[in-house]
C-alpha cells in the first residue's frame, strides 16, 4: 500500500502560530506563510540535493485519491549538521508533515515540522532568528 | 545533545560503523587548536598568529548567530541559523541604510517582489560583502601575500591580495570585484573596487553598484570571534558612506560541505 489514510487540514488565513520559516536560498514569498497544511502520509522519496532537500509524500485526499506532495526542506548541509542523513527517512515510512503551502501550486509546500507515526518530531532544532515582524529600517 | 553523542546514537540505531556514520568528517576533530581541560575548543583563547606575527584568520567561519533552542519549546521549524543582516544589511544602523532616491526605489520594488528578482534565487554566485551573511560556511586560507575565501555556496572562491598591489583602474566589473589588502596593526584592511553594477547586498535588495568602493576591516578578537566591518562608499546608491559590523564565529571539529545551488533549484517556478 503506497499511502495511508490521511488527515488533510487546510487552515487558510490562520495566524502564524510559530515563526515562519526563514530560508537559506532567498525570501519565502512564494509560500503563503499565513496558511498551514498538515498531511499524514507515506514517504515515497527523500531527495538529497541543493539548494533544498525535498520530501515527497503520498497522501490520500478526502475523495480517496492519492496526491503526491512535494515538501521543501533545508539544504542537505543544514540537515546533515542537524544529524540527518539521506537515510533518515525511507520509502514507505509514515510521516505527519506540517507546512506552509506554495501560493499557486496545490501540492507543494515548505515543511515546518515532520513527525513520525508516533508523533515524535524528526527535526531537532537550532536557532530561529528571522524576525519578520521587525520591519527592516529604511524600507519605507 | 551534542553532535558527537547524536552521531554515536545514530550509529547504534542504524547498526552501522562510526566510520560510515561519520562520513564526510562532520565531527572530525580539528587538530592544533586551543582546548580547555575537558577537550572542548577554547573559543576565548587569544587569536593565533602567523610566523611573521600577524593575526591568522585561517579556519572556517559562520555568522555569529546566538543559539536559542527554539525548537525544544515549539512544534518546530527546521530552521537555518541566519544573521539578521542577511535580510537587511543595515538593520542595526540608526535610520537604516542611507539610500539615494534611485536605490530606494530599486530596493522597494525588489522587496515588493519577494525573492523573485534576487540573483541568489537564481543560484548566482555568493557575492561579497553579502556573502559574509549567507548561511553557509566560509573558509579562510591565509598566506603572507594572499587570503583566499572559500564559500560553500556554489563552491565559490574569492582572492584578496596582500602584496601591495594597487586596485585596477577601469576594471572589468565582476561579482566580487578586485581586492587588495594591507595591515593596519592587527587589522587586515581590504579595499575592493570593480563590483558589478547590479549586485544585491541583502535579501530585501539593497543595491551596490559599479561606483562602489568597499572597505572591509577584519579583526580577530580572540580564537572564536572575528569582526568584519563593512564600509561602503557608493555615491550612486547611498547618500553618504556607511559601515556595519558583522561578527563571525569560528567553526571547529567539523568540515566544509559543498552546496551547488543549480543542482536542484525548484523555487523559481513557484513565483509564476
Amino acid at each position: 500500500m503506497n499511502s495511508r489514510s490521511l488527515t488533510l487540514l487546510m487552515l487558510v488565513g490562520a495566524s502564524v502560530a510559530s515563526a515562519p520559516p526563514a530560508r537559506a536560498h532567498h525570501s519565502q514569498s512564494e509560500f503563503d506563510l499565513r496558511a498551514k497544511i498538515e498531511v499524514d502520509g507515506t514517504v515515497t522519496k527523500l531527495e538529497w540535493k541543493s539548494p533544498h532537500g525535498r520530501l515527497y509524500v503520498d497522501v490520500k485526499n478526502e475523495k480517496g485519491e492519492v496526491e503526491s506532495w512535494n515538501f521543501e526542506l533545508p539544504s542537505p548541509n543544514t540537515l546533515m549538521r542537524r544529524g540527518w542523513t539521506r537515510d533518515t527517512l525511507k520509502t514507505g515510512d509514515r510521516v505527519k508533515v506540517a507546512g506552509a503551502p506554495a501560493r499557486n501550486f496545490p501540492t507543494i509546500a515548505i515543511a515546518t515540522s515532520i513527525k513520525d507515526a508516533n508523533d515524535k518530531p524528526l527535526f531537532t532544532g537550532t536557532t530561529q532568528i528571522y524576525e519578520p515582524e521587525a520591519e527592516p529600517k529604511g524600507a519605507e | 545533545m551534542t553532535r558527537a553523542l547524536r552521531s554515536a546514537l545514530l550509529a547504534v540505531a542504524l547498526g552501522a560503523s562510526p566510520a560510515v556514520v561519520l562520513a564526510q568528517w562532520l565531527d572530525y576533530r580539528t587538530p592544533g587548536i586551543p582546548r580547555t581541560e575537558s577537550g572542548a575548543p577554547d573559543l576565548k583563547a587569544p587569536a593565533p598568529r602567523t610566523r611573521d606575527g600577524k593575526p591568522d584568520f585561517s579556519g572556517m567561519w559562520f555568522a555569529n548567530v546566538p543559539a536559542k533552542d527554539y525548537c525544544k519549546e515549539k512544534d518546530c521549524i527546521q530552521e537555518e541559523r541566519m544573521a539578521r543582516e542577511q535580510i537587511n544589511l543595515g538593520i542595526k544602523l540608526e535610520g537604516g541604510l542611507p539610500y539615494t532616491d534611485w536605490s530606494k526605489e530599486q530596493m522597494t520594488k525588489r522587496r515588493a517582489h519577494g525573492g523573485r528578482d534576487d540573483p541568489h534565487t537564481y543560484c548566482m554566485p555568493p557575492n561579497f560583502p553579502r556573502a559574509w551573511t549567507l548561511p553557509q560556511y566560509i573558509k579562510v586560507i591565509q598566506t603572507p601575500t594572499e587570503m583566499v575565501l572559500l564559500h560553500e555556496f556554489n563552491a565559490a572562491y574569492r582572492e584578496i591580495f596582500i602584496d601591495g598591489r594597487a586596485l585596477p583602474e577601469n576594471p572589468n566589473p565582476t561579482w566580487n570585484g578586485y581586492s587588495s589588502a594591507h595591515w593596519e596593526g592587527d587589522t587586515l584592511v581590504i579595499e575592493t573596487n570593480g563590483i558589478r553594477d547590479d549586485m544585491w547586498l541583502d535579501i530585501q535588495g539593497s543595491p551596490v553598484t559599479e561606483s562602489a568602493r568597499v572597505t572591509e576591516r577584519l579583526k580577530r578578537v580572540n580564537f572564536g570571534i572575528m569582526q568584519v566591518e563593512i564600509a561602503v562608499n557608493d555615491p550612486k546608491a547611498y547618500t553618504r558612506p556607511w559601515s556595519v559590523t558583522v561578527e563571525m564565529a569560528m567553526q571547529v571539529d567539523t568540515t566544509m560541505l559543498e552546496e551547488i545551488c543549480l543542482d536542484d533549484e525548484q523555487d523559481v517556478k513557484l513565483y509564476k
